[in-house]
Parts: structure tokens; sequence; C-alpha cells
């Protein structure tokens, strides 16, 4: 269970997040909604370590992440599909992949676990030996998602999965991820879009210039209409 | 220290080693000082283009050896020895402004490194060029005048100091900070930045050509190859930076205490000096980038009392 | 013309180590993004390693190797604890600007040292096979320097495939390429850092004993292998350490040809003013692909 309370942090002089609390319990799938700037890559990289917060509480399994480093958060079981996928672009697909259980608590089971990516993910089998920046975005995006899952973890953040990419691909890649928290991996994932995010997820918090600005279940939340003016827009079914 | 108590500190200096030919007949301190305002010279200069336009020139001694070079031939051919300077000021700053454009496209480090590539490239050729000694006539020999040389370093050195202190204001006073700060700012302002940038290195190779020509002045003999050599640069780039890069003062204390200490462990062990400045320069950089002044400014700091003004 | 391919040959040859000594500083640059110019003087230090071997102990050079190589990649790990471990603290900007300071000042303090130690006498290893010559063609090749290219090769294939096998050589490479990605899935960047580090500090030593046999070093032959390192780094890019072999292969020919078109004296001159040309035709550095 990933716990976040009255987190606060700041770019130097710029408060990016002013006492942000929020939840995910093991088996959800939560959702991290709002608009550009609103603080949800801030939250994240305060809970993946690469931010240190200014206020407030970070608690993952009941233990603080607080001074936890970036790189062992993998140990601990949070893997992070970043922003704009983050390949090792010069690198093939299956050493990216490979990649993903370096940390020690992963490498027992690496080979099964890549057996499992290539069978959630086929096209990546047939491509596993090209160099991940000739791929195309929803292939890479499938890597990004593959190399979080070689760590094995238990909690899974994306951080817009769907940016740039087609309709049709970002459906199957919820597919995808409704059958890896199905598999008991809970899922925090942070969406621009909204109708996309609010389908696939439990539960849902709304996220604006630096807090909280709602929260409920994503069936609730889908019905709103101050949700549906704001951020689906006039044409929103 | 405030601006008029500096100046009246300098203006005090400047005469006091006005007055040392007249009171001391030794040429032996009479050349150990005019070393030590050459070297302030040379690092004032340098600290020009490294305070205010942000940058590590590592080419400087080119600049020193175009000077020397141009006004040893000019000298020697019969033109008056001030003449003689300025010309090879001019020559310095033409080579500056003909490589300066193409340099200044390059950021920090590269910057560096493409300069000690140029500084290099100046060294060899004339080094092939112009292979042999070369010796002043007997006649010249005959009149010279230490003197001289030593009124014309301190001259040139307290114009240089003069020109730093102006050209100071709040630009040369941010320092290190600035050097990176200004760095970016530049790159966003486009053209603006890259006139000011030439001017400074305008300022910069004048002032060292000059210099260069006053070691042309000064030796009696040297390979002409000799003042376009690094250790120019590296010993310039040392007390600059030991001293106080992007301050006044910094680079006058450096000088003053590099070429004391080099000139003190060479009795023992020469080249010894180099080891001790290599290690007190990574120090500084990675603890005290303001060097000597920002450790005196701290000490200062320290013994005032509560209550008083900065 | 016999003389001319003779040129050339040596040319290449000596254009081996070239590749040999950017090696290291390429990896050093591209993994920590770090300008280490006192790369000359941890070279010139594995010449003296190995000249004092032989000297002291009659230690075959190529043997000695085996000796230098590890005694560089500790004194790689110390000089990054004790240095550029700090210097990568700061973000990639101001990093390549602050190691440039601190290498310099190393390589200061590094030449200052090996003056008071060994004297500024020029050394070279002469052993029982040095005048040994092939002969191919009518061209003569020393065996010694034959025999330094194979290794520096030997050596540079190592490293290949270390970075490509080898479970930290794959992390290396990540954390060249992204090193907040290598976080997150992961890795611990200082430690791939410090590999990196001393790795490149190695095969500096390495080059350097391979230039006390084959050629001669003395306290100032720094500067210039350090000029010739980033030379051939700018020529090859980063990246790869097969490129960076090519890359000095190919300007110990450019050197060879300059030579014998414009004099010997102005050999040093091309590889600076091609060194300075590409790197104003790329002025953003060398990391934009």
């Amino acid at each position: 269970m990933l716990e976040v309370r009255a987190v606060e942090a700041a770019y130097g002089p710029f408060l990016a997040l002013s006492g942000v609390t929020l939840t995910a319990r093991p088996g959800e799938i939560v959702a991290l909604l709002g608009p550009n700037g609103a603080g949800k890559t801030t939250l994240i990289r305060c809970i993946t370590g690469l931010l240190r917060p200014r206020a407030g509480a970070i608690r993952w399994e009941g233990a603080p992440l607080a001074g936890v480093p970036a790189h062992a958060i993998v140990e601990r079981g949070i893997a992070v599909v970043p922003e704009g996928r983050r390949l090792f672009g010069a690198m093939t697909v299956e050493e990216n992949l490979e990649l993903g259980a370096f940390a020690p608590r992963a490498r027992a089971r690496r080979t099964a676990r890549l057996e499992y990516v290539y069978t959630i993910f086929p096209v990546l089998r047939e491509r596993r030996r090209q160099v991940a920046r000739a791929l195309s975005g929803g292939q890479q995006q499938m890597v990004a998602i593959g190399r979080a899952l070689m760590a094995g973890p238990t909690l899974l953040i994306l951080d817009e999965p769907s940016l740039g990419l087609a309709p049709r691909i970002v459906e199957s890649i919820l597919d995808v991820l409704r059958e890896i928290n199905r598999s008991g991996v809970s899922i925090l994932l942070v969406e621009q879009n909204v109708q996309a995010a609010l389908t696939l997820s439990h539960r849902a918090y709304l996220l604006e210039a630096g807090r909280v600005a709602g929260e409920g279940s994503a069936a609730v939340l889908l019905e709103d209409p101050r949700v549906r003016r704001a951020y689906l827009g006039p044409l929103a079914p | 220290m405030s601006g008029r108590r500096s100046r009246a500190v300098g203006l005090a200096a400047a005469i006091a080693l006005a007055a040392v030919p007249l009171v001391v007949r030794r040429d032996d301190v009479l050349n150990f000082l005019f070393l030590v305002l050459l070297s302030v010279t040379l690092a004032e200069s340098w600290n020009i283009v490294a305070g205010y336009a942000g940058q590590v020139n590592l080419g400087h001694a080119a600049f020193f050896g175009l000077g020397a070079l141009t006004t040893r031939a000019l000298w020697v051919a019969g033109a008056p020895v001030l003449a003689a300077m300025v010309a090879g000021a001019a020559v310095a700053v033409v080579f500056a402004l003909l490589v300066g454009a193409a340099a200044f496209r390059l950021r920090g480090a590269y910057f560096a490194i493409g300069t000690l590539a140029l500084g290099e490239i100046l060294r060899i050729t004339v080094g092939n060029v112009r292979a042999e000694i070369s010796t002043l006539p007997a006649a010249t020999i005959a009149g010279y005048r230490l003197a001289h040389r030593y009124y014309l370093a301190l001259a040139l050195a307290a114009v240089s100091v003069v020109v730093v202190a102006a050209l100071g204001g709040s630009r040369l006073g941010l320092g290190m900070r600035a050097i990176r700060e200004d760095e970016e700012a530049a790159e966003a302002s486009g053209v603006g930045a890259l006139r000011l940038k030439l001017l400074a290195l305008s300022l910069s190779t004048a002032l060292a050509g000059l210099a260069g020509g006053l070691f042309a002045y000064y030796h009696i003999s040297y390979y002409p190859a000799h003042p376009f050599s690094p250790t120019w640069t590296f010993d310039s780039l040392l007390i600059t930076f030991i001293g106080g890069v992007g301050t006044v003062h910094g680079p006058l204390l450096g000088a003053v205490f590099y070429v004391f200490l080099k000139e003190f462990l060479a009795i023992r062990w020469v080249d010894f000096h180099l080891l001790i400045f290599g290690a007190l320069f990574v120090a500084i950089v990675l603890l005290l980038p303001g060097g000597l002044v920002e450790a005196a400014a701290r000490l200062r700091a320290l013994t005032r009392r509560p209550g008083q003004a900065c | 013309m016999s003389s001319f391919l003779q040129q050339l040959v040596l040319g290449l040859l000596l254009g081996g180590l070239y590749g040999l000594a950017a090696a290291g500083l390429s990896l050093v640059f591209g993994v920590l993004k770090v300008l280490n110019v006192a790369h000359g003087q941890l070279i010139m230090l594995g010449g003296y390693g190995a000249f004092w071997l032989f000297a002291l102990r009659g230690l075959d050079p190529f043997a000695s190797l085996a000796v230098v190589i590890p005694a560089a990649l500790v004194a790689g790990v110390i000089l990054y604890w004790a240095l550029f471990g700090w210097v990568v603290r700061a973000p990639e900007e101001t990093r390549v600007k602050n190691s440039l300071l601190v290498g310099f000042g190393l390589a200061l303090a590094l030449e200052a040292a090996a003056v008071r130690l060994f004297t500024a006498d020029e050394r070279s290893i002469t052993t029982g096979y040095a005048g040994a010559v092939l002969s191919v063609g009518g061209l003569a090749v020393p065996v010694v320097r034959l025999a330094s290219l194979a290794l520096a090769l030997l050596l540079i294939g190592g490293l290949h495939l270390a970075l490509a096998r080898w479970r930290w050589g794959r992390a290396i490479r990540a954390t060249a390429e992204d090193w907040e990605a290598a976080l997150l899935t992961g890795i611990d960047v200082r430690r791939a850092y410090l590999l990196a580090f001393a790795l490149g500090t190695a095969l500096a030593g390495a080059a350097g004993t391979l230039v006390s046999v084959g050629y001669s070093i003395s306290p100032s032959i720094g500067l210039e292998w350090t000029l010739k390192a980033l030379i051939v780094v700018v020529l090859a890019g980063l990246g790869s350490m097969l490129g960076t072999f090519v890359g000095g292969l190919v300007l110990g020919l450019a050197e060879a040809v300059s030579a014998a078109a414009f004099g010997g004296p102005y050999r040093e001159v091309v590889g600076l003013v091609i060194f300075f040309v590409v790197l104003v035709a790329r002025p953003r550095g060398l990391f934009v692909r």
C-alpha cells in the first residue's frame, strides 16, 4: 500500500506540490488526473526518490520512503514507466528489458519474467534484437512497460503512457494493464487521457495547481459534470 | 574593502613600487618585481575573459606570443619600442577577432580545449618557422636599462588593474556563479552577447599582446616559441583562480603569492611550486571557488563585531 | 614512395596507441560527462610504472601490463573517491567545466610530482628484442610496435565485450544514455560512474605502458597525449570503443600524411587543426546525436 501524506515539493522557489494526500491500496488501479503543470510528474518524482519533498511523508508497505535513493526503489517493489518512456535508445529491446531486472530482487526470476513480457507483447519477441530507438512509439511504450515489469514490482507507476500514441494502441495497452493488474500488481496511472484513465482505473484523484481538487471512484468521476466539462470538453459523450 | 580605500591603497602601492629603483640598487629585486608585475598583467588580462565573458581561454599564451614576436621584430629592425609594442597588441587583437567568432561558438569546456588547440597550433608553427634563438644586437645590450623595463611593467600592470576595475561593477563581481549564469543568459540573447564577448576578448588580448611586447623588450635572448608556451596560460589560470576569479584583487593577490612561492621553492626544488599550486587549485575549485579573496572576506566576516555594517 | 608507405605504416602503429589513449577518455567523458584533462598524465604515470618495473625488477613491459592495469584500476577508484566523485554532483553543464578545472590542477600536480620523483629525463624501455623488425614487402615493421598495436586492439576489443555482455557493462552504457532512467531501472549510477572511471584509468595505464616500450616517456608528455586523445574523441564521437580505435588509426595516418606533405615538424599541427575545425562544426559538443 502506498500512502502519500501532505507532501510539499518545490523546484527552487517554485512550489509545485502544496500538500498532496493520496493512497493506492493493494490490487487497485489508481488514476492521477489533472492538467499540465498540475504537479503529477512532480509527485511521481517524489515517490521514486528523484526529488526530495519539502514536507510530508510517503510510506510504502508501512515503511517510509524518505531517504531511500532512487535506484533502491525498485528493490522495494516499485517500478516506473517514466514520462516519454526514457528507453536506452542505443541498446536493443532485449538489453533494455534485461536491464529492468538489474536489481538483485529481480535477477532470480529474470528468464521467467522475460518470457512473460514476450507473451503479453508478442511483437517485442520478434524485434528483440532491434535497437530500441528504431521501434514505433507504441512498441517503445511496450518496451518501457516490459522493462518495468522485469523488476517484478508490486506497484507499477506509469507516467502518461498514452502520450503520442494512436487510440487503437492505447486500447491494447490498457488491456495489457488490466491483465497485469489481475495478476496482482497495483497500478498508479498518471494520465491526461481522462476517458481512458477513468475507464481503466478503480479510483482516481484530480490534481490541480499542486493540490488534490477531487477524488472518488472512477465510475462516479466519469459521470461528474465538473470533470466532464473540465477534461472531456464539449464533445464529450 | 571599499572602493575608495582600495583606490587609495592601490595608489600608495603604485607609488611605493615606482620608488623602488630609486632606493634599491639590486638588479635581482627589480627582476623579481618585474616578474610579479608581468604576471599581474597576464593574469588580470586573462581574468577579463574568464570573469566578464564567462569563458576559460586556454590559448592566452598565443596572444602573449604574438605580441612578443611582433614587437621583437619591429624593435630590432629599428622601430621605437612603444610603437612596436602597440603593433604587437594590434596583431594579437586581429588574430583574436579572426578566431574569436569561431571559437565563441563553443561553450564551456569545448571553448577551453578549442583555444588550447589554437594556442598549440601557433606555438608549434612559430617553433618551426623561427627555430633559432632571438638575441639582441650588441649595441642594444650595451644600452640596456633594467629600470626602463621595470617602469614599463609597472605602468602596464597598473593599466590592466584599472581596466579590470573599470569593467568591474557588478559583472565581474559575481565571480564563478556569474560564469555559469552568464553562459546560459548569453546563449539566450544571441548576437548582442557575441559582440560583448569579442569586446572582452579584444581587451584581454590587447593587454596580453602588450605584455608580450614587454617580454620581448625585457629579455636579451630567448626562443621565439617560448612565450607561446601554454605554461604562461596555466600560470595565469592558477594565479587568477587561487586569487579569486572575477575580482580585481584576486589576480593581484594571486600573482604576488604565486611568484613569491615559486621563487622561494625554486631554491630547493624547481617546479615543486606546481605540485602545491595544482593541489591548491583543485581544492579551491571544489571547496572555495572565490579563491583567496573569498577566504579573506570570510575571515573578515568572522572577526567582525556583531552590529557592524558590511 | 616506399619511404612514404613506411611512414604510413609507422603512423598506423602509433595510431593504435592514440586509439587506446582515447578510449579511456571517451569512456569517462561519455558516461560521467566529465572531461579528465589529466588523462595524459595518467598515461605518463602508467608508462613510468612499466619503466620502473622493468628497470628495477627486470619485468618485461608486456608482462607488466598484468601489474599496471590492476594498479591503475585502484588508482582510478581513489581518484574518483577523492576528486571526480564530487564533480559529478553538479548538473551536466557545470560538471564538464568543473572537471576541466579539477583535471587541470590534477595534471599540474601529477606532472610536478613526476618531475620530482623521476627527474625530467626522457625514458624508454629497451628490451632484448627491441630492435627486432618484421620485413613485409620491403617495409620495416618494428615488432615491439606491432605487438603494441595488437595489444591495444585486444584491450579495446575486451572493453567492447565487457560493455556488451557484462551486467555492469550494460549498466554503464545505460547510465551514459540516460542516468535518471538508469536510476529508475535500479542501477546505482554512482557505482556505474566509479566503474567507468576506474576502467578509463586502467586503459590510460595500459596505453602508457605501451608508449614506454615502443616510444619514450617523460613527465611532460601528459599534455601532448591528452590532446591526442581529445582529437580522436572529437573525430570519432562518443559511444563506440571500436569507433574510437579506428579514429586513433585515422589520426595516426593523417599525421603521417601531413609529415610527408609539409615536413616532420608540422606533424602535430594537422591533428590540432582538424580538432578545432571539427569542434567548431559541432558547437553543441559531442553528446548531440
